[in-house]
């Protein structure tokens, strides 16, 4: 990757840390503790942890949702606590949960997304339309978000996303329960929008996933990052030998090459018998 | 923070509620104008053909166009305050639509205004029906469709704002059964829609004066009917306005933002 000067990277995450107050009393959380990274662009960056490392927490800073209490999230060098408004405009934003406007039909809501960005209405229709050919959902284009299968909103949500060409996407767990060829799709369309030179912020649970997308991934866990590198690099600093056994169902051995789930494993300390790391 | 730009903000997010409300119009035109048509045919011919004519404040007037000022302030109540609740619940808890657009260059700032300012102009244009209808019955002066316009839009605004804080209070949907038993219909019932206030002990007067209700149903009548105004019903409402959505704000801030 070429060398760039920090401030040209499309997303830099500087300190970032996020304390909020428990609803159920006991004081402070610390969810997301003095992390730091940059996304370059065409560079899709993975952000890897177990359930309530920070992830979405961080993605929620990130999109300047919650105010960060220390640190700061810069987008195309706008801070975005401060500038919302300049920052959000080269974002595109998937949060896990679902966040479709179940008011308006799959067409409308695209358009009606890309009215907030300020894109005129016969360019959004335009985006609209691409988009849902892109992501197979042509024919779905009149139907209320009710109508869609899981996959289909998930795919829908993802679009939404891409609707004001944002130079900076940022997708918390976009695959999450969908079908093996779906999900490749989706790949596919990252692929796409990181040669257009998109920076890509992954949040996912699934190694395989990361591994094969992501030039880079930083593992999370309890709020901090263990470690940043390319998925090889991790292996090879983390896993001191290039196969791994694993007893998959009793008495029957596996040999493998270690992988970036090793090396997730072994550092968020969830290491579930593997032998031999 | 640059004031076009938030204005451009909270119109977009009006728009979309707009949006919405044209695509099911029918559905919202039954649900927000006939209830007030339903009070007024009740109360303003049933009951008023009844009690025949009253006389409050000093003046003599048909019960009819005395409920038939009530039903507007009933209107802003009902609509201002379901809408608020009952339907930013909806929008914020299981739509999450707060939460997608404030993620785009507008800020939840701005969803949050465009939400009050939205709710509060079904519930003002559904009053202004109510008093159109009055017009036409030859109840009020047309000139009254004009100055009820800021007390309906004023009144609108509080009760929604209302409506949104109980929205940010409930941990579910049925906890918004209690400000509807416990607030709304206790004004609806004893703040001057269905009887002046002077018919209660002095006692319960000065409790009903405490509920913004009575200030509205004051104004109002005053506008369309000529009653003397009395002179605590404009501050009163005012100091209730600013916070109810004062208080709506925070409180939906503070559910929605760690």
């Amino acid at each position: 990757m070429r060398p760039m000067s920090t401030a040209s990277y499309p997303l830099q995450v500087q300190n970032l840390t996020k304390h909020y107050q428990s609803r159920h009393g006991g004081g402070d959380i610390t969810a997301v503790n003095g992390i730091s990274f940059h996304v370059a662009p065409g560079e899709c960056f993975g952000l890897l942890g177990p359930n309530g490392a920070g992830k979405s927490t961080t993605i929620q800073c990130i999109s300047g949702f919650y105010p960060a209490t220390s640190g700061q999230v810069l987008v195309e060098g706008h801070n975005v606590h401060v500038e919302p408004k300049l920052a959000r405009r080269v974002l595109g934003v998937c949060n896990q949960e679902e966040t479709l406007d179940s008011d308006f039909t799959v067409f409308d809501q695209l358009v009606l997304h890309s009215t907030y960005f300020r894109i005129p209405r016969a360019e959004g229709k335009r985006r609209a339309q691409e988009l849902l050919e892109r992501f197979g959902l042509n024919d779905k284009a009149k139907e209320n978000v009710e109508a869609l299968s899981g996959g289909m909103k998930r795919r829908l949500q993802v679009a939404r996303a891409l609707i004001s060409d944002p130079k900076v996407l940022v997708l918390d767990e976009p695959t999450t329960g969908l079908d093996p060829d779906v999900r490749r799709m989706l790949w596919e369309v990252l692929v796409e929008a990181r040669s257009k030179g998109t920076a890509i912020l992954l949040c996912t649970h699934y190694m395989d996933e990361a591994e094969r997308l992501c030039d880079r991934v930083a593992i999370l866990h309890q709020g901090k990052i263990l470690d940043i590198d390319s998925p090889e690099k991790l292996v090879a600093a983390h896993i001191n030998r290039d196969e791994v056994e694993e007893e998959v169902r009793p008495g029957v051995i596996w040999k493998r090459k270690a992988n970036l789930e090793d090396v997730y494993l072994k550092l968020t300390g969830s290491r579930l018998g593997v032998e031999g790391l | 923070m640059n004031i076009p730009d938030s204005l451009w903000g909270v119109w977009c997010v009006w728009r979309r509620y707009y949006s919405a409300f044209m695509k099911s119009l029918v559905y919202y035109l039954l649900t927000t104008f006939l209830e007030p048509i339903f009070y007024l045919l009740s109360f303003g011919i049933g009951v008023g053909a009844l009690v025949g004519g009253i006389t409050t404040e000093g003046v003599h007037l048909t019960y009819r166009s005395f409920i038939f000022s009530g039903i507007i302030a009933q209107t802003v109540l009902f609509q201002g305050f379901y809408e608020g609740a009952f339907g930013a619940f909806v929008r914020m808890y299981y739509q999450k639509i707060f939460q997608s657009i404030a993620v785009t260059p507008i800020t939840l700032s701005e969803v949050l205004w465009g939400e009050l300012l939205w709710d509060s102009t079904k519930a003002c244009v559904a009053a202004e029906v109510v008093a159109l209808i009055g017009v036409c019955t030859g109840d009020f002066h047309i000139h009254c469709l004009l100055t009820l316009l800021p007390v309906c839009f004023a009144s609108s605004l509080l009760f929604s704002a209302m409506g949104l804080a109980a929205a940010g209070f409930a941990r579910s949907i049925d906890e918004l059964s209690y400000p509807q038993y416990l607030l709304i219909f206790p004004m609806f019932l004893f703040c001057g829609v269905f009887y002046p206030i002077e018919s209660l002990p002095h006692v319960l007067q000065i409790f009903a004066w405490v509920f913004p209700l009575t200030s509205v149903n004051a104004i109002m009548r005053s506008l369309s009917l000529d009653l003397p105004l009395q002179p605590q019903a404009v501050p009163l409402l005012l100091l209730w306005l600013v916070a109810t959505v004062f208080i709506a704000r925070r409180t939906m801030f503070k559910r929605l933002i760690k």
